[in-house]
């Protein structure tokens, strides 16, 4: 039953991803297609920090920095544990791959956070 | 010795699993290509949210890498990139079709000539990669000229 409800949410993630990635590909790669700006000012420090400094912003980042770990991070585990690993072994992969996982989010978080509270010019 | 303690399985291919594609044709190679576009996916999001905190470095850092990552060889990368996130999103698609068991056919008695699922699944399968490098196509139009 765990293994089917970690199974589901790998899957149901998929449409937070589909948005949100989609918005971060038109807003940062293909901002000349859908806002009239080159992509070099929309990867401008000051335009990113005027984005950043939104909360849908802030909330969206987070969800999406989630959404992908764990999509990520469960397909990682089920490649590695196809090997022919023992119990312990296999446990030691989720374990680790959580603990990465774990990390990498909250990075991810603390870069979204300190955007979000930069003061400008300060 | 206990013959009962779990011991490593031993019904698996292991590495040679991952990518030999013994029968099964275009759909098994679809597979490999979602796992291997996956990984890489996934490798790059980890380095993306790693090189993002390079702003916490100030303007100067940030522009600096912005200005590295506008050279050619970071627009193949980024292309690269492209590609194979539209190409594991629409197999990714083909996979849930599948999954939900649309496309498939009714199941039929194995009287020879044998009919399978995955014969039936096909047009689909072609379908739906013919849209995927459509769009790898005109994405990289617009991404190389913008």
């Amino acid at each position: 039953m765990r293994e089917t409800r970690l199974w589901s949410l790998h899957i149901l993630v998929l449409p937070i991803i589909a948005v949100l990635l989609g918005a971060h590909f038109a807003v940062m790669h293909y901002a000349p297609v859908f806002y009239g700006m080159s992509v070099e000012k929309a990867r401008e420090f000051s335009t990113m920090i005027e984005r950043g400094k939104s909360i849908t912003q802030l909330v969206l980042y987070i969800l999406l920095l989630a959404a992908g770990l764990y999509h990520g991070m469960y397909g990682v585990r089920g490649i590695i544990r196809e090997l022919p690993l023992t119990p312990t072994l296999a446990k030691l992969v989720d374990v680790g791959i959580i603990a990465f996982g774990l990390f990498i989010f909250a990075l991810g978080t603390y870069v979204t956070w300190w955007t979000y509270s930069y003061k400008i010019g300060g | 010795m206990n013959s009962n303690k779990p011991t490593a399985y031993n019904n698996r291919l292991g590495i040679k699993g991952w990518v030999y594609a013994g029968n099964y044709t275009f759909e098994r190679y679809l597979y490999i290509g979602h796992r291997l576009s996956g990984l890489g996916l996934i490798a790059y999001m980890v380095l993306h949210i790693v090189e993002t905190a390079n702003r916490m470095r100030g303007e100067e850092a940030w522009q600096g890498l912005m200005a590295l990552f506008a050279s050619p060889p970071f627009k193949i990368i980024e292309y690269l990139l492209f590609a194979m996130a539209v190409f594991h999103a629409m197999n990714g698609v083909r996979l849930i079709i599948t999954e939900l068991g649309f496309f498939l056919g009714k199941p039929k008695e194995p009287v020879y000539p044998y009919s399978s699922s995955i014969k039936r699944h096909r047009p689909l399968t072609f379908v739906i990669m013919g849209l995927a490098f459509l769009i790898i196509i005109l994405g990289g139009s617009s991404l190389f000229f913008p």
